[in-house]
């Protein structure tokens, strides 16, 4: 039957019309909607983004165009979802036959996915996966394939297109390996480009120079792009127009400037009011709070200014040092060191936030984890209120630790399953002897109150509980010692932003209610510039710059945080940065042979205790 | 380069360390080798002619020495039982146990491998349930009892297949599949059971990647997805857990060989047992133990040729 196929003009027909899409799951439990009902369209040379919060549906959405849905155990149980091809034909793709998908797929339709390190196949030379979609759908061969393959390394830039070919997936960087998967999405000139979170995994460098690239391919080729993100910031330098989906169904749809502007919808609103926008702390003295939309209080929160109180320093770090041994040989001896933590020095006053900031492989949780020693430093100096915490013994450290606790990025792998949460929020008490039976019952409630957690929740298991309300058992979990510092590694990164910003705010009341000093570990300048009262910008191990929250941000000197605060998309569609995509840039290795001289840190005191790293003579 | 060089060196030192170990514990058991010669009532005098012959009143530390000088010279010296040449015997009965080793992983391959990915295409599903049980099944009950339902059904039932003997490849191939094809089903059984849950859980594994959506992304038929893009993926892992297998045969084929009277290595390594054929035991042993080893070695070589990631290090 091909009742599927309606034929007529596809002139003016959108390259995409999803009407009324529901799609369904086979749970234990049941059918679960993981779509209810979503319609919306996409004109040829028009980006549409997709935006949402976990289980929002939006991926779900993107799977079902390419009726991938399928594999995962989903079922398209409504709707119609239109398709122009290129033929001039006009498809429901909700009713075709596989063979016609697999005719579409990577043809008609490419697909980018998220995660680039493990989107290609490992033991497939890149050549091979660039060129069995061409010739799959294109017919081509041997050479022929090759060289198309090569003209594709050239558009999405790739250096030395030639040797990629003949490389494996693990030989190239993350950003490089996005690159391809873009390249092989490309490969058949689709009329409609999937883009699902395709920056989420990636340095915001590299997100920007991605970011460039989608968009001059589809200014080049005049393809429709569906881009799927949680990230408003991305959406506001991305879209033309906007769908925000919640809970499986259209919250709100509308051009880019109508939604950041005149949201009309609560939930809209309330979204974009959780998302911090570099630059909004200007003229700012002090941390501000998170706006929670329908919490207009703010619970007088607000940590108290620190300008004029005296600063007692908690945490003082001089010259701290971590090298990670790189083995080989037959004897497995040191070929190399990796440079994690070089030559870093700072001090974090009691009651304030120190923030270290910068890309993956800079150094800053290696950073972290040698203050808690977690990880054993080479040298330095870290004291803690008293404590020399390097030339501590087993014993001493356990006391210690009581001082210092830490949050880690994954509440899902950071939380042990088998356990109760009040059995593993006590556990600190209990190991430290601080209380025992009913006080502990009363102290881990009490805990539990603190970070706003029903008490009800205390006998429940981990996996009862969302990915924000794991977070909070991991603070209450690090309060429960009464620690000084606390050390938060990428702490909020995995939350949904409305999440997060609860979870900051929780952060920011506990340390004025406590006088607790916070080492906040992040990637996002845009959170960082919202909580800290000072800023250390991390390049390859080093501090490349520090000081005042104000003075990093309004006056950055050196040109790693300038070009990090550049590449930093702002949630404002008004304020798009140019998409110029950038030219590759290879990252510099923090991997020196044995023995190699290496420079002390030295720095310029640009303002009063603004410090810039001065250019390294090897550099 | 570096890497070959550190397995190289770390069999050697296997394979040393495991000549100490049979050579002390063969000398720890009761009764010598003089002893087992002229036997238990045998005149004093004479068997302590014979132990100073035989040097066993040297200190172990030589007596080892010999012995080991002989092994890397090719002398491994003569079976007592068999009144023949060690060198010769191991060469014979090596031949005919490798072939029943061959021909069980061969078989155990052939099935487990598309009932493993069939098991993991269609997860959950009766497929899955059933080759599941299959492999249960297989892997609950010992190689003998395979061995004896063979017996009855193939040779006494149906008389398709010899029910014991061994017939030399080199005089009769034929002859000596047929001999050899029941004592390898009944190994290969067992061994097909395992293989078949490691082909699934590695498969299923495989199959929920990243890339195996974005194989489908691009358009390939499942076919391609399944068999070239995920079960190209799955060859080093199958690769390894086969190799590991090698040993536990060369384990199980004592007790078949015993059983299809087929005489391998497993055979004569029990007969030697049986009778202290002390120098025998010590020379199988260690064989047998040479064997797993390169074996293993082979697949971690052939694991640098299906998998990149490796080759890098």
């Amino acid at each position: 039957m091909t009742g599927a196929t309606a034929m007529h003009p596809a002139e003016g027909h959108p390259i995409i019309k999803v009407s009324g899409l529901r799609v369904e799951f086979q749970t234990d439990d049941g059918m679960v909607a993981g779509v209810k009902d979503v319609s919306f369209e996409i004109q040829p040379g028009e980006t549409l983004c997709v935006v949402g919060e976990s289980g929002s549906g939006k991926s779900v959405t993107s799977l079902s165009i390419l009726r991938l849905i399928e594999f995962g155990g989903g079922r398209i149980a409504g709707g119609s979802l239109e398709f122009a091809r290129g033929s001039g034909e006009v498809i429901d793709l909700a009713k075709a036959e596989p063979d016609v998908m697999q005719s579409i797929r990577g043809n008609e339709i490419g697909m980018i996915f998220q995660e680039p390190m493990t989107s290609l196949n490992p033991v497939f030379t890149i050549e091979r996966q660039l060129t069995d979609g061409l010739k799959r759908h294109r017919g081509l061969t041997g050479e022929d394939a090759r060289g198309r393959a090569l003209e594709l390394l050239k558009e999405v830039r790739i250096p030395e297109p030639e040797r990629r070919l003949t490389q494996y997936p693990h030989e190239l960087s993350g950003g490089m390996r996005q690159r391809i998967v873009i390249a092989m999405a490309m490969a058949c000139r689709p009329r409609l480009l999937i883009a699902d979170e395709p920056t989420t995994a990636l340095d915001v460098t590299i997100q920007a120079e991605i970011l460039g690239l989608i968009d001059r391919l589809k200014r080049e080729n005049g393809m429709a792009v569906l881009f799927i993100t949680h990230d408003m910031a991305v959406v506001a330098q991305m879209a033309d127009r906007v769908v925000v989906m919640y809970r499986g169904d259209v919250v709100e749809e509308g051009p880019v400037r109508d939604i950041f502007e005149q949201p009309r919808e609560a939930y809209t609103k309330a979204l974009l009011a959780a998302v911090p926008k570099l630059g909004e702390m200007r003229d700012k003295p002090a941390p501000e709070p998170m706006r929670i939309l329908g919490d207009e209080t703010l619970r007088s929160a607000a940590p108290p200014p620190t300008i004029g109180t005296r600063r007692e320093p908690l945490l003082t770090v001089k010259n701290l040092t971590t090298r990670f041994p790189v083995k080989g040989g037959l004897m497995r001896r040191t070929v190399a060191n990796v440079h994690a933590v070089e030559d870093v020095s700072f001090q974090l006053a009691k009651g304030e936030t120190l923030s270290l900031v910068g890309e993956s492989g800079c150094g800053k949780s290696t950073c972290g984890r040698s203050i808690l020693r977690l990880v054993e430093a080479d040298s330095g100096e870290i004291q803690l209120d008293g404590w020399n915490v390097r030339g501590l013994s087993r014993l001493d450290l356990r006391h210690a630790r009581r001082d210092m606790q830490m949050v880690f990025q994954d509440p899902f792998a950071s939380l042990n399953p088998y356990r109760r949460l009040l059995d593993q929020v006590a556990e600190p008490l209990v190991n430290f002897g601080l209380a025992s039976g009913s006080e502990l019952h009363d102290r881990v409630a009490h805990l539990f109150d603190r970070v706003e957690l029903p008490r009800s929740f205390l006998r429940r298991f981990p996996h009862e509980l969302s990915g924000g309300q794991r977070q909070r058992v991991a603070i209450a979990r690090a309060l429960a010692p009464n620690p000084k510092l606390i050390v938060a590694d990428e702490s909020v990164s995995a939350l949904d932003v409305s999440v997060q910003a609860q979870v900051l705010n929780l952060l920011m009341e506990l340390q004025a209610d406590l006088g607790l000093s916070f080492l906040f570990i992040s990637h996002d300048m845009a959170v960082v510039e919202r909580v800290s009262h000072n800023v250390a910008v991390m390049y390859l191990g080093r501090i490349v710059e520090i000081g005042p929250r104000a003075a990093v941000f309004e006056n950055p000197r050196h040109a790693y945080t300038r070009s990090l605060l550049d590449a930093v998309p702002i949630a404002d569609p008004a304020r798009r940065r140019p998409h110029d995509d950038r030219s590759f840039r290879p990252l510099s290795s923090p991997i020196f042979p044995v023995g190699a001289p290496v420079e002390p840190s030295s720095y310029d005191e640009v303002a009063p205790g603004h410090f810039v790293l001065r250019p390294l003579a090897a550099a | 380069m570096t890497y070959l060089l550190n397995r190289l060196f770390s069999i050697v030192l296997t394979l040393w360390l495991i000549s100490v170990i049979t050579f002390a514990v063969t000398s720890i058991l009761p009764g010598d080798v003089a002893m087992m010669i002229l036997g238990t009532q045998s005149n004093p005098t004479a068997l302590a002619g014979l132990r100073e012959q035989l040097g066993l009143n040297d200190p172990l530390v030589a007596q080892y020495g010999r012995w080991i000088g002989g092994m890397l010279t090719g002398n491994f010296g003569h079976s007592l039982v068999f009144k023949e040449p060690i060198a010769d015997l191991m060469a014979q009965k090596m031949k005919a146990s490798a072939l029943i080793v061959v021909m069980s992983m061969a078989i155990a391959l052939i099935c487990a491998v598309p009932l493993g990915v069939w098991a993991a295409v269609h997860r959950k599903k009766w497929q899955d349930t059933v080759s599941s049980s299959a492999a249960l099944f297989g892997i609950s009950l010992p190689d003998f009892f395979w061995g004896i339902v063979l017996i009855l059904l193939f040779a006494r039932t149906l008389g398709w297949f010899p029910s014991s003997g061994f017939t030399d490849p080199s005089v009769d191939f034929l002859g000596a599949i047929r001999h050899a094809f029941l004592p390898s089903l009944a190994l290969g059984l067992g061994l097909m059971a395992h293989l078949t849950r490691v082909t699934r859980s590695t498969m299923t594994g495989i199959l929920n990647q990243e890339f195996i959506r974005v194989a489908r992304a691009k358009g390939l038929s499942e076919k391609s997805v399944v068999w070239s893009y995920g079960l190209r993926n799955a060859v080093g892992p199958i690769m390894t857990v086969a190799g590991l297998q090698v040993g536990y045969l060369f384990g199980s084929i004592i007790v078949v060989e015993t059983l299809f009277n087929y005489t391998g290595m497993g055979w004569i390594t029990y007969q030697a047992l049986l009778n202290r054929d002390v120098p025998l035991i010590q020379t199988s042993v260690f064989f047998i133990a040479a064997v797993v080893m390169l074996t293993n070695f082979v697949v971690d070589l052939l694991y640098l040729l299906v998998d990149p990631r490796i080759r890098m290090q």
